[in-house]
């Protein structure tokens, strides 16, 4: 048991914070509301300097590729950095990797996130998957407010099998992808919520001196950090039914916890397009919902657990 | 980073477990036995522990110990809880009360508490809480005066865990009234039988024996028993507190008790309701969360590091592993959970006194916020 990073890890993640430094961030987050759509620019830049298939790599792992996950999150990269670094190696051959490519389950309604900007789309049907191209489905755009590209999507092919079992593998690393960046996104709001009570003084102190916000602070704190840390734990393990779902639940209920407790702590400049904080935490209701949502992971990691 | 335990590791869990199956019933409570017959199989089985060198593995060799990484004193913690802490309040001398002295006793402390507490023929008591010093512990009031060679102790404490089963106190009293409050407290290694020491019993509705007053009425020890120098004890069990808030590994217990109510609920075909689903797997999720977080404090420990900041976040979501599985087994064992030593029964008293023993729940939350925020709460 390891819980620093290797030196390999520490020298990938500085190099992607850097990029992620230059390419994402708050004024690219903003700029991408503003004109619609994803940020295929960014998910090219990772994918040129090989961070998209470190997954792949022995050395690396899908572990670095939840850290990653997790530093894009944090950083606000509007791309499908889970989906395309996580889920997509788990199920589709190296060789035939599309660089944009998001998900969806049957098994739920909905608009599917990054639908309209994808060039592949993996549907997940019962146990088993399908690899869908572009011109394979339409999508209808869904105006929303929670901070990505949603779309409804209409099938229209019969997309490319991959193989028995390979829905209920993507399923679990979609689980481990949303958990990581779930916890990237909360950090990144329960931070500038920090930032926000350290500078704005009422009754003549801080808010982050007064006790009663402090402990609010610190619990929704360390809910992200349990997240974080199982989400961790499942990649390195291989995404295991259990502790994927079980990732899954504690970043929902981490995510749900956030949302209102740094909207509540930021006041109504928090509302507010000049402010960051919706950047980060509107997509947080996204999150929640993804791949079934809570219901869904519940029910994975009790049959995970206990076999029911 | 990786999350693998070693063959080691591993191996000490396998052979840990396989001696614990062996020698305990299933499900059996320690701490619901009376406090006399806890303490008689307590130190039985302790002693069973030390002769496989399982009572201090973490200590070094030269004070009875293996030296072991601190990893398997976290299996030995979990695996101990998961079968009903057997070491009942030894678990206190191991993790902290032994290193305290290992950290700042005299040579002759050292051969005698040290070699006792590894071979497992004593128990302690924790002479700490005061009617007006809980959670500022630094406000203690017991005084300890200097008389020649000796120390006279004055005070009273409360709240003491083993009190009447305990042989001695680690003892926290101020023999300076100058100063910061912190700077003038010193610790003192009393036998409980000293003339001039009364302990009384708390009735409480938690297990038998959990709490007691402790009189000290001039209450003579020789200055030898000072355990460290004189005024600097608060930094000495600073120190070594973190080992405190992590020695029970109540995520595992938990989970444990989790694994029994999901077992009930399949007994009765209710593990197909959403409802039931839901409230097993957030609790499950929150176990979980602790048990990494705890990870965090061992990998610390194992890198030399102080592990303060992340055993104040382990503390927090044990705290809230235990309450909402508390939550789960009330939510769906209903009235079965009021009867008395059903699992939810002993589930509530570990989750209702979650926050309060070890200091208490919301000194975790200021700690880690005069990190987090800046400021000092």
């Amino acid at each position: 048991m390891e819980m620093t990073l290797s030196p390999t890890q520490q020298a990938v993640l500085d190099a992607c914070t850097t990029a992620l430094g230059r390419a994402a961030g708050p004024a690219r987050a903003r700029e991408l509301r503003s004109a619609g759509g994803a940020d295929d620019r960014l998910l090219t830049l990772l994918g040129e300097a090989g961070y998209l298939d470190v997954a792949l790599d022995e050395e690396s792992g899908p572990l670095t590729a939840v850290l990653i996950t997790e530093l894009a999150a944090r950083h606000l990269a509007l791309a499908p950095v889970g989906a395309r670094s996580l889920v997509a190696p788990a199920v589709i051959a190296a060789e035939q990797l599309p660089e944009f490519v998001t998900i969806m389950d049957l098994a739920f309604g909905g608009p599917v996130r990054y639908a309209a900007q994808s060039e592949a789309l993996i549907v997940l049907d019962g146990h088993d998957a399908r690899l869908f191209t572009a011109a394979e489905y339409t999508t209808t755009a869904v105006e929303t407010l929670f901070g990505y590209p949603l779309a409804r999507v209409e099938l229209q092919g019969g997309g490319v099998d991959l193989g028995a079992g390979s829905g209920d593998v993507a399923r679990r690393w979609w689980r481990v992808a949303i958990a990581a960046e779930i916890a990237g996104t909360a950090r990144a709001a329960l931070d500038l919520t920090i930032d926000h009570m350290q500078g704005r003084v009422q009754f003549g102190k801080p808010l982050s001196a007064l006790q009663a916000l402090q402990h609010r602070v610190i619990e929704t704190h360390v809910l992200i950090e349990g997240a974080m840390w199982m989400a961790r734990e499942a990649a390195y393990h291989g995404a295991p039914a259990e502790s994927s779902s079980s990732a899954a639940v504690a970043a929902v209920e981490a995510a749900g916890r956030t949302l209102f407790e740094v909207h509540q702590l930021s006041g109504s400049i928090g509302f507010t397009d000049e402010y960051d904080l919706t950047l980060s935490s509107l997509r947080l209701q996204t999150l929640r919902t993804e791949a079934g949502g809570m219901a869904a992971h519940s029910r994975a990691l009790v049959a995970g657990r206990w076999g029911a | 980073m990786h999350f693998d335990f070693s063959d080691d590791e591993l191996a000490f869990r396998k052979e840990l477990k396989e001696f614990l199956d062996g020698e305990l019933p299933v499900y059996f409570e320690f701490f619901d036995l009376p406090p006399e017959e806890r303490a008689e199989r307590s130190m039985a089985f302790v002693q069973l522990l030390s002769e496989r060198g399982w009572l201090t593995p973490a200590w070094p060799v030269e004070y009875g110990g293996s030296a072991q990484a601190p990893w398997q004193q976290m299996i030995l913690a979990e695996e101990m809880v998961a079968h009903g802490e057997p070491r009942t309040g030894q678990y206190m001398n191991v993790n902290w009360i032994g290193p305290a002295i290992i950290l700042a006793g005299t040579p002759e402390q050292k051969a005698y508490h040290l070699t006792r507490i590894s071979k497992g023929d004593v128990l302690w008591c924790q002479g700490f809480s005061e009617p007006d010093a809980g959670s500022d512990l630094a406000a203690l009031r017991t005084t300890a005066v200097r008389d020649g060679d000796e120390y006279v102790i004055n005070g009273e404490k409360i709240w003491t865990s083993n009190a009447g089963i305990a042989e001695f106190c680690f003892l926290l009293a101020r023999t300076n009234a100058e100063g910061r409050k912190q700077d003038g407290i010193s610790i003192f290694l009393v036998p409980v039988a000293t003339p001039g020491i009364e302990v009384g019993d708390i009735e409480s509705v938690l297990h038998p024996g959990a709490f007691h007053h402790v009189l000290f009425t001039d209450v003579r020890v020789p200055a030898s028993c000072r355990l460290g120098p004189e005024n600097e004890g608060f930094s000495i069990v600073r120190t070594l507190l973190a080992n405190e808030r992590t020695g029970v590994a109540r995520y595992h217990r938990a989970a444990g008790y989790l694994d029994r109510i999901a077992t009930w609920c399949a007994e009765r075909d209710l593990l197909d309701d959403s409802a039931v689903i839901e409230t097993l797997a957030s609790a499950r999720a929150a176990c979980e969360a602790a048990r990494l977080l705890v990870y965090q404090v061992y990998d610390e420990k194992t890198r030399g590091l102080d592990p303060d900041v992340s055993a104040w976040a382990y503390r927090t979501a044990a705290v809230r592993a235990e309450r909402v599985v508390n939550e789960a087994a009330f939510t769906l064992m209903g009235a079965e959970g009021l009867a008395r030593h059903s699992f939810a029964d002993s589930q509530f008293e570990w989750a209702v006194t979650a926050g309060v023993a070890g200091g208490s729940y919301e000194m975790q939350l200021n700690s880690l916020a005069r990190v987090l925020l800046g400021s000092k709460g």
